[in-house]
């Protein structure tokens, strides 16, 4: 009887063998085993071993205050720091440590919600691998030291020759580092991002005279979106996730919405579309173009100059370019000449061409044409103090900083908040120039690639520890509050972890102290700096005829300044003299494949590899955990030979990557496409070593008007290295033990694998 | 073949797992007393003297020293355990606030003790008597709110029945076997609803109220 339950699969089952039962090892009875193991352990477990009476000690407080109760949470709201959207958060704190993130209900930005991310947020916090204390070469040093050192390396060094890269800065962190540049006399101060819209706001601010309109998904009938993943990675995610449930709802007074994605690969954003549409890469620009002129031909009213730019693109040829259907092109036209008002946007998958930022601007050309500006797209406020204002990263920054590396003109060069050795691609030869710098400074929270090739290593307070503050790019408001804008407040959910790290901001005064000692000597710590540049700003800031105190005490209760914004105005629509829109590439015969380096909700451009949440959590699309994977459509991979899990190689004009064969029907037949933010060389346990870097793979091609990154312009051929695993997923229906078994022996032979079942 | 000798392993296994948690630790289902060990503190604290009964025989000459306890609510230093999963152990300002106006005793060696931990403002470094495996919550509040503020019994009894008589001990020690058995053992009776009220009701029975 025991012998036939234990061999329930194989007798029962007239299915044939499946590879892990061919090893005489199936699913069931492994989980069999492990169901009885766990038993046998549960029970030998029960003897109260974990009781420590008279060993454990139990510390209480020598002078509690009055709201601290053992076990009681108290919240404490902040702002978020795992991307740049800026959400409003609230840390449960308890007996003075922090244990998890909300989102902050007061807050048009997130509106009491927190992605993912965010709440990895105290895994920042609470990571192993945090820079302890003050680094020279490795070598542990005090402040004073190091502080001395810098004061030292900067004695006698012009302003031209002092550089200073940062990620996205805003608030008054940023007022400081701005004085801060002042005092040294330089302007060479380099904001970088390795993933950022900026080729969008330049299309943006040609096209509607703003670099950041505030879309309203939640007001759309119809949103056509060209590679914009925003329910993933875009922009301001949570904002646009919650638009998203209004937009969808049938009992909103525009009815139920209808969301169509175009891109290449498909993401979460196209997984929730009701029609996802590959067009073929790079030719969304005249796929937009198209639709202006069949909605022409549908009767719509287009301005004559407009018409003149898209009489060339006709359905009949756009279709042959996109490789989009004539009638797929005309019945997207219908639906929105019917449905109005729509929004149409466009994302990193239409953006990141040689001519990403005409793909852009065509594309909101038919946000013009359809009248949705002014309705969907509209102007946002901004802050009404520049020097806090948010300096937007880009990619061109760092080409900018990169060469003058390579000139030797730096002297001194510090970083934050940017981590370039890890996000350059390796033919820009950044790691090389970087170190022809003659004294590199890192303000580091983790010893990542950068920290590791500078000289100095200043350990960082997590965001849970420091003070600052900061302006959302994408700026959100409450509904009917239009010139709203917001000033948001990061405090110290607990005090350090560390003794020895400090905030941005204090490091920053402590350099400013070091050229101008009068004008701060006033200022003990950051945070001095801060409540007197609110205080000071207070009838601006809405404390009018609020008493010092107790406006301060609001304002650290709700971490949310409102403002009243500077009113954008967005603009009708632009003289537009015709587009350059290239005919889609013809591939080359040696590498035939477009890649696609895609942008994952978790890893985003690899700043938070090291949290390991975010590694263990699914890719929503193809649930691979913890390692990097090459997206293969299944008729490409047929051609090629390639089974799900072959180790195959990627390579491209600049450089290669080996990762596992994922087989997918959402991605375009001519593109592969690999996540980004893997492959680390540094940074931690959990973030090295753990997948392959694509950002180095990638070539030298740039947007011809922002000199931005052209992601989508690798081509790479792909090859088979003989190497083969089984792919850790969470998506079933599994076959053998995944658990603790990744590596299989290469000998199922590729004639048993029956490729039908996968197209 | 294979898979009978793995069969085996797994019996063989689980009757060693079995036997060894028979012999360890085989909890009595009682309510009777299970000591525990004698734990020592960094400082004896005098329970009996806190919370003893008044011995009126201490009434008649003031100036000697008091044999009996003075009484004081066990609430009044455990102060959490009404509000908190955790009954706390009393801030060190809370022995000060009393301790810093009672001069009879200052002098005496715990005393002195406790002031030299309060000038260093370092906490005292209490041992645990009443531990839980980590896998138990067990919330204080729920259990004094139904007994002490509820069914109005004495705030002795209500906590005397997991931490028995500790108005006669100087340190406290364990006294209950705090298992689950033990546990579910009074959970299964019948507890009236409130003092003014014959309703009566069980304790929670789901493994998600203590094991989450």
């Amino acid at each position: 009887m025991i012998e036939n339950g234990f061999d329930e699969t194989t007798s029962h089952s007239a299915k044939p063998q499946s590879e892990g039962q061919a090893a005489g090892y199936n699913r069931r009875d492994f989980l069999k085993t492990l169901g009885w193991g766990g038993t046998a352990v549960a029970l030998s477990g029960c003897g109260n071993t974990s009781i420590e009476n008279g060993k454990e000690t139990v510390v209480s407080y020598v002078e509690p205050t009055d709201y601290q109760i053992p076990s009681i949470g108290v919240y404490y709201n902040s702002t978020c720091a795992q991307c740049d959207a800026g959400c409003n958060i609230m840390g449960r704190v308890r007996e003075g440590r922090v244990l998890k993130l909300e989102g902050n209900p007061n807050s048009p930005v997130n509106r009491g919600k927190l992605c993912g991310l965010g709440q990895a947020g105290v895994q920042a916090h609470y990571n192993p691998d945090r820079v302890r204390q003050p680094l020279l070469k490795g070598e542990a040093i005090t402040w004073d030291k190091a502080l001395g050192l810098i004061a030292e390396k900067l004695n006698g060094v012009k302003g031209e020759e002092v550089a200073f890269l940062t990620g996205t800065m805003s608030g008054h962190v940023r007022a400081l580092l701005g004085n801060y540049m002042d005092a040294l006399g330089s302007k060479n101060h380099f904001v970088y991002e390795a993933v950022s819209p900026a080729v969008e706001r330049a299309a943006n601010k040609k096209m509607y005279g703003v670099s950041m309109p505030r879309y309203r998904i939640d007001k759309a009938k119809v949103v056509l979106s060209f590679g914009a993943d925003f329910l993933g990675a875009w922009i301001s995610p949570v904002n646009f996730s919650q638009q998203y449930a209004q937009f969808r709802k049938g009992s909103r007074p525009e009815g139920r919405g209808v969301l169509v994605q175009i891109e290449p690969k498909m993401s979460l954003t196209g997984a929730n579309a009701d029609r996802w549409i590959a067009a073929r890469p790079g030719t969304e620009g005249m796929l937009a173009l198209a639709l202006i002129n069949a909605l022409g031909t549908a009767g719509l009213s287009i301005p004559t100059d407009v018409t003149a730019v898209v009489k060339d693109y006709t359905p009949e040829r756009v279709s042959l370019d996109t490789g989009v259907s004539f009638e797929q092109i005309n019945r997207l036209a219908k639906l929105l000449k019917e449905r109005s008002p729509s929004l149409i946007l466009a994302g990193g998958a239409a953006e990141g061409y040689a001519h990403g930022t005409q793909n852009a601007m065509a594309i909101a050309l038919l946000n013009h044409v359809l009248g949705n500006v002014g309705k969907t797209v509209e102007a946002a406020a901004g802050v009404p103090f520049p020097q806090i204002a948010p300096i937007p990263g880009s990619r061109s920054a760092l080409t900018a900083l990169g060469n003058g590396l390579a000139s030797g003109k730096y002297k001194v060069v510090f970083t934050y908040g940017a981590n370039p050795v890890y996000s350059a691609p390796a033919v820009s030869k950044f790691s090389e120039n970087f170190s022809k710098a003659g004294f590199k400074v890192a303000f580091a929270q983790y010893l990542d690639e950068t920290a590791l090739a500078a000289d100095l290593v200043l350990p960082l307070d997590s965001a849970m520890e420091e003070w600052a503050t900061e302006v959302p790019e994408y700026m959100a408001a409450p509904e009917g509050n239009v010139g709203y804008a917001q000033l948001s407040v990061r405090q110290p959910l607990m005090g350090r972890l560390y003794p020895d790290t400090r905030g941005a901001g204090d490091i920053l005064l402590a350099l400013l102290k070091q050229r101008k000692a009068d004008e701060y000597k006033g200022f003990e710590d950051f945070y001095a700096y801060l409540q007197s540049a609110i205080m000071k700003n207070k009838a601006a800031l809405g404390g009018a005829d609020c008493a010092d105190d107790k406006f301060w005490n609001d304002t650290l209760g709700s971490a949310i300044l409102p403002l009243k914004g500077v009113a954008g105005s967005i603009s009708a629509k632009p003289a537009i003299a015709g587009f350059a829109l290239p005919a889609p590439v013809t591939a080359d015969a040696s590498y035939p494949l477009r890649l696609i380096p895609s942008i994952s909700h978790s890893m985003r451009d690899g700043r938070n590899a090291n949290e390991p949440w975010l590694q263990e959590s699914p890719d929503p699309m193809t649930t691979i955990v913890w390692d990097s994977w090459v997206e293969i459509h299944p008729k490409t991979a047929a051609q090629l030979g390639i089974r799900e899990g072959d180790i195959v190689e990627v390579t491209s004009k600049s450089g290669s990557i080996k990762s596992q064969a994922y087989l997918f029907p959402g991605i375009h037949p001519d593109a592969v496409s690999v996540p980004m933010g893997y492959g680390h060389q540094a940074m931690g346990r959990y973030a090295k070593g753990v997948g392959a870097n694509v950002f180095a793979m990638l070539d030298p091609v740039y947007d011809k008007e922002t000199g931005e990154l052209a992601y989508h312009e690798t081509s790479v051929k792909i090859s088979k290295t003989g190497e083969r695993i089984i792919i850790v997923k969470e998506e079933g229906p599994a076959r053998g033990s995944q658990v603790g078994r990744k590596k299989i022996a290469v000998k199922v032979s590729a004639d048993k694998v029956d490729l039908s079942k996968e197209v | 073949m294979h898979r009978f000798l793995r069969l085996s392993i797994l019996l063989v296994g689980m009757f060693f797992a079995v036997g060894s948690y028979a012999t360890d630790t085989a909890p009595p289902i009682t309510t009777e007393d299970d000591l525990g060990p004698q734990v020592e503190q960094p400082i004896e604290f005098p329970h009996n003297r806190h919370a003893g009964l008044h011995d009126p025989a201490d009434d008649a000459d003031p100036s000697k020293p008091a044999k009996g306890g003075m009484e004081i609510n066990c609430m009044y230093c455990h102060t959490y355990a009404r509000r908190s999963m955790v009954a706390g152990i009393p801030p060190l300002r809370k022995c000060i606030g009393c301790h810093q106006s009672i001069e009879s005793v200052k002098e005496t060696p715990r005393i002195k003790k406790l002031f030299e931990y309060w000038e260093a403002k370092k906490a005292i470094p209490w041992k645990k008597v009443h531990d839980l495996p980590d896998f138990v919550r067990f919330n204080h509040e729920r259990h004094v709110q139904r007994f002490v503020f509820q069914q109005n019994r004495p705030v002795q009894e209500a906590c005397g029945y997991c931490h028995g008589d500790i108005k006669t001990m100087t340190v406290a020690r364990r006294q209950k076997p705090l298992t689950m058995g033990w546990c579910a053992s009074c959970h299964q009776k019948d507890h009236l609803v409130s003092a003014s009220s014959s309703e009566t009701s069980h304790g929670p029975n789901d493994c998600f109220t203590c094991h989450k």
